[in-house]
């Protein structure tokens, strides 16, 4: 077993070998027919230019990805790359190798992209707790079910005179006159009624807010 | 905000034919016999200095000379490589020696004498003169190098620019030097760095903005829609 041991070393090294060779080789052909689309596209070659720019979009979203966390940054990095391209694909020279190029190129605008993120975050200021008006944990809700039913609780353990003075005039919204038609009472007598229930709702109310 | 895939299409469609750059050192090479050409022409305007065969026996004046000289052509031919993006950046350092020979040998020169109040009228100074023909030697070099570096505009504007502008300073003091009697070097210095610096400030405020067009520009030609993106 120990005899075989160098020997397997000595194949799995040379597989490593071969894949790398194999690896550089397909790189390296890549390269070459980018390089003839890049030279077919300066020509004019419409259909070329469109299968370049469409093979090295992913290599140049990868890239812009390995820096920039927006998906949205990301894409707008990628059209920028592509339009600098676009404008300076007279600079290329296709007896060099086009990944370099490509490379400058889009290594560029994320650079650019960084500096734009970095500039207007340096005019920005986060919002935190301190810059809200109201420091309030409890949810600003203007109506609740549960608030109607403790209310409706509430009325309920007023006295007889306060409980339907209440409920003409604030539930039933009806005027002084209607209610004292309706109740029997004076219209003295329900004012007086109605705001001793007030006083006394908000005494329960409250109190009931305040051992919350 | 246009999606990738029309963006694409809309490029594709305005790949209109270019015509490629020819190679960095045949484009310096071509800015440097339009800078001969152009110095030939003020030698026949103004006339050489006199004493100039006299100054050429002083081994400072001459190697001085030389250093400006070649300060102008690898400065040249640097800016030339890294205006294009797939060159080192260190194509900067080609002209790095020269120009420590060419600075140890300059001096105050006739940046001190501008104007002189005489007993009758105002006199103008040998400044005024040099700075006429500074003028007049590196402007046309400058507008005539920033036309061929304008691809650099979107990648490397400002070291094309600033390398542009000490070759163009470089080739201007070595002009002088065969004109003038007193060293114009550091007024070249200044005027020609000062102006590469107001060059980069502008391409730095407006580049930006100016590419947005261009590429909109193209965008709605290949698309062939009318809104922006």
């Amino acid at each position: 077993m120990s005899s075989s041991r160098p020997s397997s070393f000595i194949t799995a090294a040379t597989g490593t070998t071969r894949r790398k060779d194999a690896a550089d080789a397909a790189s390296a052909a890549r390269d070459r027919d980018r390089a003839a689309l890049m030279a077919r596209a300066q020509a004019g070659e419409r259909e070329a230019y469109r299968r370049l720019l469409e093979e090295i979009t992913p290599f140049i979203r990868a890239l812009a990805s390995r820096h920039l966390r927006d998906v949205s940054e990301v894409e707008d990095t990628v059209q920028d790359v592509l339009l600098t391209i676009h404008v300076i694909r007279h600079t290329y020279d296709p007896s060099r190798p086009f990944a370099p190029w490509l490379a400058a190129i889009a290594n560029r605008r994320i650079v650019d992209r960084l500096r734009t993120q970095a500039r207007s975050s340096l005019r920005q200021t986060p919002l935190n707790s301190k810059h809200e008006t109201f420091l309030v944990t409890e949810p600003k809700l203007e109506y609740t079910g549960s608030d109607a039913a403790v209310l409706h609780t509430a009325i309920e353990c007023l006295p007889a005179g306060q409980r339907q003075a209440i409920k003409l005039l604030k539930l039933e919204e009806m005027s002084l006159r209607e209610a004292a038609a309706q109740s029997g009472m004076s219209i003295a007598a329900l004012k007086v009624a109605t705001h001793r229930a007030v006083s006394s709702l908000r005494k329960m109310l409250g109190g009931q807010r305040r051992s919350k | 905000m246009i999606t990738t895939p029309d963006l694409i299409a809309a490029l594709a469609a305005d790949a209109t034919p270019v015509k490629r750059l020819r190679p960095p050192l045949a484009r310096a090479a071509a800015w440097l016999i339009f800078a001969v050409l152009l110095i030939a022409a003020i030698a026949v305007v103004h006339g050489l200095r006199p004493d100039l065969a006299e100054r050429l026996r002083q081994p400072v004046f001459t190697l001085g000379i030389v250093a400006s000289l070649v300060t102008g052509i690898l400065a040249a031919v640097a800016s030339f490589l890294v205006s294009l993006p797939d060159r080192s950046r260190l194509w900067l350092l080609l002209p790095a020696p020269s120009i420590a020979v060419w600075l140890s040998t300059i001096g105050y020169g006739c940046l001190t004498d501008w104007v002189s109040l005489g007993p009758d009228s105002v006199r103008v100074g040998v400044a005024v003169r040099c700075f006429v023909t500074l003028v007049a030697t590196s402007l046309p070099l400058s507008l005539v190098l920033l036309s061929m570096l304008r691809h650099a505009a979107p990648l490397r504007p400002t070291l094309a620019t600033l390398t542009g502008s000490l070759s163009v300073a470089a080739i201007t003091a070595t002009a002088l030097s065969l004109f003038h009697n007193p060293d114009a070097t550091i007024m070249i210095l200044i005027w020609n760095l000062g102006t590469s610096v107001l060059i980069v400030a502008l391409a730095c405020t407006f580049g930006p903005r100016m590419f947005f067009r261009v590429s909109r520009r193209v965008v709605l030609r290949g698309s062939g829609e009318k809104r922006p993106i």
